[in-house]
């Protein structure tokens, strides 16, 4: 049987939500986009987020991260309430984001883009910076040596470093984007369809990339439309459908599930 | 009452004006979301356009022209359809090409078109101002109201047509189908062109149609003030744009609205306010400002028209074509190959200076330089927040007036007529102020920067053009502090120990360490976080707060960086010039140094001074032409058109290819030998 009115409760015993929404609603003007949402990303899980096109997926990561305001409903993230906080004070709590449409830093090279996110991490005043202070000096050079782990933890070599990131290619762009938001030391990475336009064999690698990100102890929260990756990446699936949750467990079970079925290929008459 | 009543009247009639010209500019912004700031002079060239054809004989460029002498009712018409007709014309050429651009693109090129069209009317009809000519319209006795209310007829006729034009064009714009074409486009320019509207058209009518209110509005200002002149336009178009940001931007009603509460409340203001009609332009821009802070869509906006603009000038370019881009294609090579290696070039940039001004022999030469050196300074400040912080910010020169102020007020007013000391014995002040001066300038910034954090764009630019004119008007007014349009004068020269820097090439020389100094500054901040949390914010702001970049903080650190630098070289300025006043710090300014910077590059260190070295000298150099001697203003018309061709086929300037390195000099290990890698490859 399907736990399709699993509560919150039963994620926690995993090893403890480090993400959790309770009632979670997203109203834009008279629409309700997400109506009641309750969501937990267990602490070292791979979970997957499925729904049809329309269904808010992207409107939870964005209420998740302080983009959208929700209107209602508890957002905890690592024990902090987040829900009203602003964008830039969730993400210094630890969740860094990817997005659907890639938004790198038009004219920043790859490197000085993935520095953007180590920017909690510099704390020089103005003085020791126009100084040149040894210690703002030590600070830079060892995130540049940490981007640069990076930018190869991600499969790009030390050559694309000083490229103008938007010159790149998607594939590679996507990847920045992650070497970006992993820079930011993040405990949770929530990826927006990371697979859109990627070819088969780029899904593998990122698909690969996500287990060893997980396997690097940050949690990952995945909305993505490839059900076989999804089924062989994700510990667990939460299917959305008209900002409501349809399903949530584990991904054999949700995606046999008839309703789940329904809402991607149509209800037969 | 009466007084009150003949208060009523006169706002009415100065709202009405507004109104229409307000609708001008919500009209285009509706359609096509641009702030056209070149409405102000459509405004002025259809208050010309009226004048000349009235009269029987003008004098154009100098000499003496025939006219038809018409009647007004049909000069007004051909008046207005020749300024629709122009306004097409200016949205051809500069405005259409630039549709898919960044915003901050089109906006700057309306701000050229502007400097272009007031330039070649002073070109044309001279400096002076042109007087209105009587017509027997005029001259009917006025209409008295109440007994003590007196409104001549050609007030009621403005305010009649005021009425008339709002209600025609509301009509066009509900029930006919060009009307609709346009709403359509207003809502989604994509979909409107996919279901068949040709959009270009339909942007093409409401350039025709806002342009012609604008004329409009124009030629009745002229008729009701007596004169048309070539700056006419610049403060009610200024004016117009408040009432159309006040109704809300977008909204027609809202543009009468607007008007009349604008015109209403400068009136009642230079009524009733102590010294009010000294205080009136204070009063429309204070309006202005509270309201964007307040409620930035304006009172029947909508809120979504301030959205986030992404991406900056530094990105997608027309491509240039043919022999333009062999011009540049080896001055970008050059220039690219200097990027890695900023000491260097900052060394040899210096050499150079310093053999320049060696060598150099006239001393008429060196004052050239040394305000090449100056505008190349102030344009760095800028170019912190334009060019690398992404903030269209037009209240700059405040900062640049509060440094030279500062000292100023020091040296003159305070110790000199206040206290009897002379500068000599208190020679080191002067270094003293520079960094006080940079540090009120910057806490100043920070001030007026605080309300324009919510702002994006256009907003921006308005909120912080009202925060420039509140500023100059203040400087204008408060005599007691400023002393005035009459300025302050006697303000020593720099000196050490009481020696005064009298020749041109020392203050050359002081002028290029100072440069030194500022650049040094600017730069150790951009090559680092800070610096990369505003290209950040620049290019994507959300994503940058996505990343953890507190943006608001950022951006007030850009603010207060530009604002140092304003006030650092204000202080050597006031100290250059021996004398400052209001005219100093005019919006006009501000704007050249907005293209100097455009003009070179924005967001690179070089660029400012790349585009103060061509401005300043050229200046110079056409002054000899005896046209240009005749017409002095051709040369900002010039100026104007470049800047134009530049924002079309090369909006990132000229020495866009110096790209400034946003990490730390020295922190980054030797080129190419990165560590060997911890984490695995991802590809398997």
């Amino acid at each position: 049987m399907i736990t399709r009115t699993a509560s919150a409760a039963r994620a926690v015993a995993v090893g403890g939500p480090i993400l959790a929404a309770e009632g979670l609603r997203v109203r834009f003007g008279g629409l309700e986009a997400i109506g009641g949402l309750d969501l937990a990303v267990a602490r070292g899980a791979i979970h997957g987020l499925i729904g049809p096109n329309g269904a808010g997926k992207t409107t939870v990561l964005n209420a998740l991260t302080g983009f959208v305001r929700p209107s209602a409903g508890r957002l905890t993230f690592d024990g902090v309430e987040t829900a009203g906080k602003g964008v830039a004070e969730i993400a210094s709590l630890g969740l860094a984001r990817t997005f659907q449409n890639i938004r790198l830093f038009g004219a920043m090279t790859v490197l000085e883009s993935v520095l953007v996110g180590a920017h909690r991490r510099f704390h020089a005043g103005p003085l020791a910076l126009v100084f040149g202070a040894r210690k703002a000096r030590e600070a830079e050079r060892a995130a540049i040596a940490e981007a640069a782990e990076l930018l190869d933890f991600v499969g790009l070599g030390p050559e694309v470093a000083a490229r103008v990131a938007t010159t790149l290619s998607y594939g590679h762009q996507r990847r920045v984007e992650i070497a970006r938001a992993l820079m930011s030391r993040p405990k949770l990475l929530l990826l927006d369809e990371p697979l859109a336009g990627m070819n088969a064999v780029e899904k593998v690698e990122i698909a690969d990339l996500v287990r060893q990100v997980r396997e690097r102890g940050i949690s990952v929260l995945l909305i993505e439309h490839d059900m076989a990756v999804m089924r062989a990446l994700c510990d667990r699936l939460t299917v959305l459908e008209y900002g409501k949750r349809l399903a949530d467990g584990d991904p054999e079970a949700v995606l046999a599930d008839p309703a789940v079925q329904a809402a991607y290929l149509g209800r037969a008459r | 009452m009466d007084y009150f009543g003949q208060l009523l009247a006169n706002g009415l009639v100065l709202g009405a004006i507004y109104a229409l010209a307000a609708v001008a500019f919500t009209l285009v912004y509706g359609v096509v979301r641009l702030v056209n700031f070149a409405f102000g002079e459509l405004f002025m060239i259809g208050a010309f356009l009226t004048t000349s054809l009235m009269l029987d004989e003008v004098s154009l460029f100098g000499t003496p022209v025939p006219m038809p002498g018409l009647s007004f009712p049909l000069a007004a018409l051909l008046a207005i359809v020749l300024t629709a007709g122009l306004g097409v014309v200016v949205d051809r050429i500069a405005y259409r090409p630039l549709r898919k651009a960044p915003r901050l693109a089109p906006l700057i090129t309306s701000i050229a078109v502007s400097v272009v069209l007031q330039s070649l009317a002073q070109t044309i009809w001279g400096a002076e101002e042109l007087r209105f000519p009587e017509f027997s319209l005029a001259a009917y006795p006025p209409v008295v109201l109440f007994g003590s209310i007196y409104l001549s007829v050609m007030d009621l006729v403005v305010m009649a047509a005021a009425l008339l034009a709002m209600i025609g064009l509301t009509l066009f714009v509900s029930r006919s189908s060009l009307g609709r074409a346009m709403r359509a486009s207003a809502e989604d320019q994509t979909a409107a062109l996919l279901v068949g509207i040709p959009v270009d058209r339909v942007v093409g009518a409401a350039f025709a149609i806002g342009s012609g209110f604008a004329a409009l509005a124009g030629l009745l200002y002229a008729q009701t003030y007596g004169f048309a002149h070539a700056t006419m336009g610049f403060l009610p178009g200024l004016k117009a744009l408040t009432a159309a940001v006040l109704g809300g931007i977008g909204s027609t009603p809202g543009a009468a609205l607007g008007g009349v509460v604008l015109g209403l409340v400068e009136a009642l203001g230079s009524g009733y306010l102590p010294n009010g009609s000294a205080w009136k332009d204070a009063i429309s821009f204070v309006l202005l400002v509270g309201l964007l802070y307040v409620r930035p869509q304006g009172l029947l906006g909508r809120p979504e028209l301030n959205s986030a603009g992404r991406g900056s000038l530094l990105g997608g370019a027309v491509e240039m074509q043919g022999w333009l881009r062999g011009l540049f294609g080896r001055f970008d090579h050059a220039l690219e190959k200097s990027a890695g290696h900023g000491g260097k070039v900052a060394l040899a940039a210096l050499a150079a200076a310093l053999v320049i001004g060696a060598l150099v022999p006239s001393d008429y030469w060196l004052r050239i330089l040394t305000t090449v050196v100056i505008y190349g300074m102030l344009a760095s400040g800028l170019n912190v927040i334009v060019g690398f912080a992404g903030l269209l910010d037009l209240g700059f020169v405040a900062f640049w007036a509060v440094g030279s102020y500062l000292t100023s007020i020091l040296f003159v007013l305070v110790l000199k007529d206040g206290f009897g000391i002379a500068p000599q014995e208190m020679w080191w002040l002067f270094y003293l102020n520079l960094p006080l001066g940079g540090l009120l300038a910057a806490g100043f910034a920070v001030l007026l920067g605080t309300p324009t954090l919510r702002l994006r764009g256009d907003y921006l630019a308005i909120m912080t053009l009202g925060f420039g004119e509140i500023v100059r008007v203040v400087a204008i007014n408060w005599v007691g502090l400023t002393n005035g349009p009459m300025g302050i004068r006697g303000i020593p020269l720099p000196e050490i120990f009481g020696i005064p820097l009298a020749s041109p090439r020392v203050l050359f020389f002081f002028a290029v360490a100072l440069a030194g100094v500022v650049l040094f500054l600017v730069a150790r901040l951009v090559r680092s976080y800070v610096g990369r949390a505003w290209v950040a914010i620049r290019e994507d702001e959300e994503a940058a707060e996505a990343m953890g970049v507190p943006t608001a903080r950022y951006k007030l650190y850009a603010y207060a960086t530009s604002g140092f630098v304003g006030g650092f070289v204000g202080v050597f300025y006031a100290h250059y010039q021996q004398y400052i006043s209001p005219l100093n710090f005019s919006l006009f300014e501000n704007i050249i140094l907005l293209m100097l910077i455009v003009l070179g590059g924005l967001g690179t260190f070089i660029g400012p001074f790349i585009g103060a070295v061509i401005w300043i000298v050229f200046l110079q150099l056409a002054i000899d032409i005896p046209f240009v001697q005749a017409h002095p203003e051709t040369r900002f018309a010039l100026l104007g058109v470049i800047l134009i061709a530049l924002m079309l086929f090369r909006p990132q300037g000229l020495a866009a290819s110096a790209r400034v390195d946003l990490t730390m000099r020295g922190a980054r290990a030797k080129e190419g030998a990165s560590d060997e890698p911890l984490g695995r490859r991802a590809q398997a």
